[in-house]
């Protein structure tokens, strides 16, 4: 069996949310001579990524989300050195629902996938003020914060996460991603709230942190 | 006619003089009495006279005890998140497990926590509406009621992973659900309105809905004596709308904005009454012209067959949404009984 077959494999797993069985795909792929590093890059990262298009055209629950991560976690688990770390990591991020929001599924599953990506992903966890997102990601050099809420009502929190950036003058070193359940259905909510983007599922995070990291790259060097 | 006579009709396929509207208004009466939404859902008699005033202001038909939730999670030990500008939500729940979560102690619906207040403030209600408009009472439906013990991430994962588990919770907190639904309705409710998350294609697949919640949506809707609608909860339900008529005492089903009508009819058959499918979100945004018109081609596609109650899906609708858009979804009902609305 080929690489690609192993990814094929895994991906079907992943939407028939059969964890057990997308273990047995990661093991059989070492197994046959895979290194740890090569199942990551390109079995787990391949179906991540099909996943995400599926996902993007509405084809995948929830629950099916959720087991994907918690396979995406298992696969990392099993294939990450000790101590948890990506041998090319692409940066630190700074995750958390914003303050007054407790609605923390969606912000783990980004997780998991972010790290799957190979982000150092800082959580905050829930209700999180926007002072104390911004110490955070000083503190860690992050150049992206993703602000997490699911109701209108808390989104319209994150402005002022936006104000503190701006009021900083950071505007250009750290960028504000925005994500839950109301920016999909309100798209135009991003804007308002000050987001410099968003992505309409947790898989789609990994590709809008690295835009706006490259962003930042760009700005920071101008 | 009054909105009695009109919700009862539509129930039951007879003749209206024009079709119900309704809006989900809970925190809503509390900007209208001035009031701070801690006292609004803690206090019977403060939620009686939010949804007074709001009947007095707008004379939708229907009146609906509070949409809260937070108060079932604290009922059983969980913590709640107070907020000057929204309903309360659930901050902590009671369980860090499934384990824990099956230790819990049922509360007792007439004497836990915040819980005896909202069947007073039912039964408030009732003593004012009783017959004259239809009283319902929101709760969350069996299947996703663990999720209010536990937090949603982890009965996901009780119910992916551990499914022995998952069967003993949902037999646990279903006696809950049952005690809580009979304990509304003995208080004065006219119809319960069941928001299940898990009947969502968003949320599960229709396997998983089909195998593992389906049965006990079905055995405890059995135990529940009174009419019951089930609410898609902020996910499409389109899906899953073929499984659910035969649902003991099913009277209805609320379908979100993203569900097509038309498909929707097909789905659940001609009997069952079809709610919702104006965008809660997009009522604060657009003129009051603009919701007459997105409230008429509602009307349009799902009213002539009767069985059709226009509404906002999801939850409470937001607090910034003009009043003069809230009087629009009724002029439009009007105008369509009239011919108006119909093109005639």
């Amino acid at each position: 069996m080929n690489i690609a077959d192993f990814s094929d494999q895994l991906l079907t797993a992943m939407i028939n949310a059969d964890r057990a069985g997308a273990a047995d795909i990661i093991e059989c792929a070492v197994a046959a001579g895979v290194d740890p590093p090569r199942v990551i890059a390109h079995i787990l990262d391949p179906a991540i990524v099909s996943l995400g298009r599926l996902w993007e055209g509405e084809a995948i629950s929830l629950a099916q989300g959720f087991v994907a991560s918690k396979i995406a976690e298992d696969a990392l688990l099993r294939c990450l050195p000790v101590g948890g770390v990506h041998q090319h990591t692409k940066g630190a991020v700074v995750i958390g629902n914003i303050e007054d929001d407790f609605h923390s599924l969606g912000r783990r599953t980004v997780g998991l996938f972010l790290t799957a990506a190979g982000w150092d992903v800082y959580d905050l966890g829930n209700d999180v003020p926007a002072e104390q997102f911004l110490k955070k990601a000083l503190e860690v050099n992050a150049c992206v914060i993703g602000a997490s809420a699911m109701m209108q009502t808390t989104a319209l929190n994150i402005r002022r996460l936006r104000r503190l950036i701006d009021a900083r003058g950071l505007r250009d070193r750290i960028k504000l991603a925005v994500g839950g359940a109301v920016f999909n259905w309100r798209p135009e909510l991003v804007a308002e709230v000050g987001g410099d983007g968003t992505a309409h599922n947790a898989v789609g995070a990994d590709q809008l942190f690295i835009r706006l990291q490259s962003q930042v790259k760009r700005e920071v060097a101008q | 006619m009054n909105s009695y006579q009109r919700v009862m009709n539509t129930l039951s396929g007879r003749a209206v003089d024009r079709p119900p509207v309704f809006a989900v208004l809970g925190a809503y009466g509390a900007k209208l009495t001035g009031t701070d939404p801690r006292t609004l859902y803690s206090d019977a008699s403060a939620y009686v006279a939010g949804q007074k005033a709001l009947q007095a202001e707008f004379g939708f038909d229907l009146v609906m005890t509070a949409f809260d939730y937070s108060a079932l999670a604290e009922a059983f030990g969980g913590e709640t998140a107070w907020s000057a500008v929204q309903a309360p939500n659930m901050k902590r729940p009671a369980a860090g497990s499934a384990a824990q979560a099956l230790a819990l102690p049922l509360p007792d619906p007439g004497q836990t926590g915040r819980l005896p207040v909202i069947l007073d403030a039912t039964r408030q209600l009732a003593s004012v509406y009783k017959k004259n408009v239809p009283i319902i009472s929101v709760l969350p439906g069996p299947c996703i009621m663990p999720a209010l013990l536990m937090g949603l991430e982890n009965w996901m994962e009780t119910v992916l992973f551990h499914k022995d588990i998952a069967l003993k919770l949902l037999r646990h907190t279903g006696v809950f659900f049952v005690d809580w639904a009979n304990a509304l309705l003995a208080a004065g409710a006219d119809c319960l309105v069941v928001t299940e998350s898990m009947a969502s294609s968003d949320i599960a697949t229709r396997a998983l809905f089909t195998q593992q919640f389906l049965p006990h949506l079905t055995e405890t809707f059995a135990r529940i004596d009174g009419p019951k609608v089930l609410h898609h909860s902020g996910g499409r339900l389109n899906q899953n709308l073929d499984l659910l008529p035969g649902l003991d005492g099913l009277v209805g089903v609320t379908v979100s904005s993203k569900d097509d009508l038309t498909q929707a009819r097909q789905s659940l058959g001609p009997d069952l009454t079809l709610i919702g499918n104006l965008d809660n979100l997009t009522l604060p945004e657009v003129t009051a012209a603009e919701l007459f018109d997105m409230s008429l081609a509602r009307l349009r596609i799902a009213a002539p067959c009767g069985h059709y109650i226009l509404c906002n899906s999801a939850a409470d609708i937001p607090l910034t949404t003009p009043t003069v858009n809230l009087r629009a979804m009724l002029a439009a009902a009007v105008a369509y009984s009239t011919g108006v609305g119909c093109g005639r």
